[in-house]
């Protein structure tokens, strides 16, 4: 064996165990019957689980709800963060004290921050409330606001985005930081200035940090799991119930790991759809602007 | 930092600051929030019409958080973070050594394999470490929380490690080679200082990640005596909350991520910028 094997093998383990097996293990799990409570071992049973899972109401709404959020959230966070690195990449004289605010959300655990919105959001002594009726004076708008399905829908958009605009802006603006002084000067001779300049010249130099901001963002838009889960259980009823939690609760709470895994993997599945076709689209466009 | 792309006149810069202030205000809001009641007393805190500013200053929340269950829960946190952060970061410095530098047949193969671990969603793993777990008696003790957030922290610290590798020059490598320096004396009495840097990143980014950790938490650890921070506290929603208390725990379960991003931001900062170019 090679020396370099060794060095690479006690990473690989921890890898392999609890990351490539388990990806072997749900996925045959999923092709079974496997109720961890009343079943002494699965019992194979072809693709129905992946049948049931489309025929299922409560599947079906979770993956519906999973999109509404994911795209609210890749909207708001790519454009936000794109248009927050270009503000802070400017000479200004608080910039460092900008990034210090903007990119702190980055390193608060997310189950607490849920908490924190949890309160801010609370009928009459949350903030919002406070801000709503005593200092706008709309006191006829205020309402026990995760009572309501689109607004806990809102909410826990708000909350992921707030989470995550700082990571997305720090990828952004290493973007434009790669844009040479070159292109950025002879743009500059041609006369383009302000507007115009962001809209021609920068815009489309950014065409690598779209493919790995995209990705990332896909990624987590899909993955949402803990704000759900810590803010509003997925209601009320199931108006915010997503995906990922779908699968945990059919899991941990019901024990169903067979029909639990069949979820999972078609999470898995779509978001490595989503990111080739991310991948595959951000390309070609490159190939044709050559 | 290179010069700024827009030569900026007066008018263009106060709506720039006003926009960012805004925003900075906006993002710290929660934060300043939950801080500023940590201090209130706990009938101040359902006070209608309240106040953002404790009227009086108490430190009560502290003292009671200090003496509450919450110290379990802090304890295991403390535990479980130092642990993973510990093993990743050596099991990840000696990863990407060997991918940096001394490859072999079908290493990028299985370099390919680790990165591709990044995109599955980790709902995937849920069930079979709760079965494997379960079936050796981890369930509910910090060994079991420690090691699986080492396994889904270290394809990200690989990359980090094996970028911070390959930037130190071959040349360093075969002198010491010629020296006649084993292979484990070059990685630890050479390679590794000049690497500082990149395990200094792994270093915080896994602290953030383990510390913050809810998902694999809430699953492997269902006892309330073995839960760290980022599950136990949220069991607390929907009682009778405890808000004054609640708000000084989550203030002192935020303020070590938040205090170490103050004293590394620059480093962090490039760090991610310089991984997501070179990725």
């Amino acid at each position: 064996m090679p020396t370099g094997f060794f060095f690479i093998l006690p990473a690989f383990l921890f890898i392999f165990v609890f990351m490539l097996y388990p990806i072997v293990s749900s996925g045959y799990m999923s092709l079974t019957e496997y109720n961890f409570v009343y079943d002494e071992a699965p019992t194979f049973i072809g693709i129905d689980n992946y049948v049931a899972a489309f025929q299922d109401d409560k599947f079906v709404t979770a993956l519906t709800n999973t999109f509404v959020f994911g795209i609210s959230f890749f909207v708001i966070v790519m454009l936000s963060s794109l248009c927050i690195a270009l503000l802070l990449f400017q000479k200004l004289r608080f910039n460092s004290f900008y990034r210090s605010a903007i990119f702190v959300p980055i390193v608060v655990p997310l189950s607490l921050a849920a908490l924190i919105f949890l309160w801010i959001l609370q009928p009459n002594y949350g903030l919002l409330s406070h801000v709503v009726g005593d200092v706008l004076g709309w006191h006829a708008l205020n309402q026990p606001w995760l009572a309501n399905g689109t607004i806990a829908m809102i909410a826990i958009v708000i909350l992921a985005s707030w989470a995550s605009i700082g990571f997305v802006t720090i990828l952004f603006l290493a973007g434009l930081q790669g844009i040479s002084t070159e292109t950025l000067e002879a743009a500059e001779m041609d006369g383009a200035a302000g507007f115009k300049k962001v809209l021609h010249i920068i815009l489309p130099s950014l065409r690598e940090t779209y493919v790995l901001t995209g990705t990332w963002t896909i990624i987590h838009a899909l993955k949402v799991f803990v704000e759900p889960m810590v803010m509003t259980d997925g209601g009320p009823g199931t108006s915010t119930l997503v995906l990922y939690q779908q699968v945990y609760l059919t899991a941990f709470t019901y024990f169903d790991m067979g029909y639990a895994s069949a979820m999972a993997y078609i999470l898995g599945a779509i978001i490595l759809v989503l990111v080739v076709v991310n991948f595959a689209v951000s390309r070609i466009k490159a190939d044709k602007d050559v | 930092m290179k010069s700024s792309p827009f030569s900026l006149d007066r008018l263009n810069r106060v709506w720039i600051n006003g926009v960012l202030i805004a925003l900075a205000v906006l993002f710290l809001a929660p934060l300043i929030y939950i801080f500023l009641n940590s201090f209130k007393a706990a009938d101040e805190i359902f006070l209608v019409p309240q106040s953002i500013l404790p009227l009086n200053w108490t430190l009560e929340n502290y003292a009671a958080a200090l003496s509450g269950g919450f110290v379990g829960y802090f304890t295991n946190s403390v535990v479980i973070t130092v642990g993973g952060v510990a093993l990743t970061v050596i099991l990840s410095s000696l990863a990407g050594y060997g991918f940096a530098k001394l490859p072999f047949r079908g290493v990028n193969f299985i370099l390919l394999v680790i990165v591709a671990t990044l995109t599955v969603p980790l709902v995937i793993f849920l069930v079979p470490m709760f079965l494997m777990e379960n079936a050796v008696g981890l369930l509910d003790t910090n060994l079991g929380l420690i090691l699986p957030n080492v396994a889904v922290s270290l394809p990200f610290a690989i990359l980090i490690m094996r970028a911070s590798f390959g930037a130190i020059p071959q040349e360093i490598e075969e002198s010491a080679v010629m020296d006649g320096a084993g292979v484990m004396r070059r990685w630890w009495t050479i390679m590794l200082p000049m690497a500082r840097n990149g395990m200094v990143l792994v270093v915080i980014m896994t602290t953030y990640s383990i510390w913050g950790e809810y998902t694999m938490a809430k699953t492997l650890a269902m006892d309330p005596g073995a839960m760290p921070l980022s599950v136990g506290l949220t069991l607390l929603k929907g009682e009778v909350w405890q808000y004054g208390v609640l708000a000084a725990v989550i203030v002192l379960a935020v303020l070590p991520p938040v205090v170490i991003f103050i004293i590394f931001q620059r480093h962090i900062v490039a760090g991610v910028a310089q991984g997501a170019v070179k990725g």
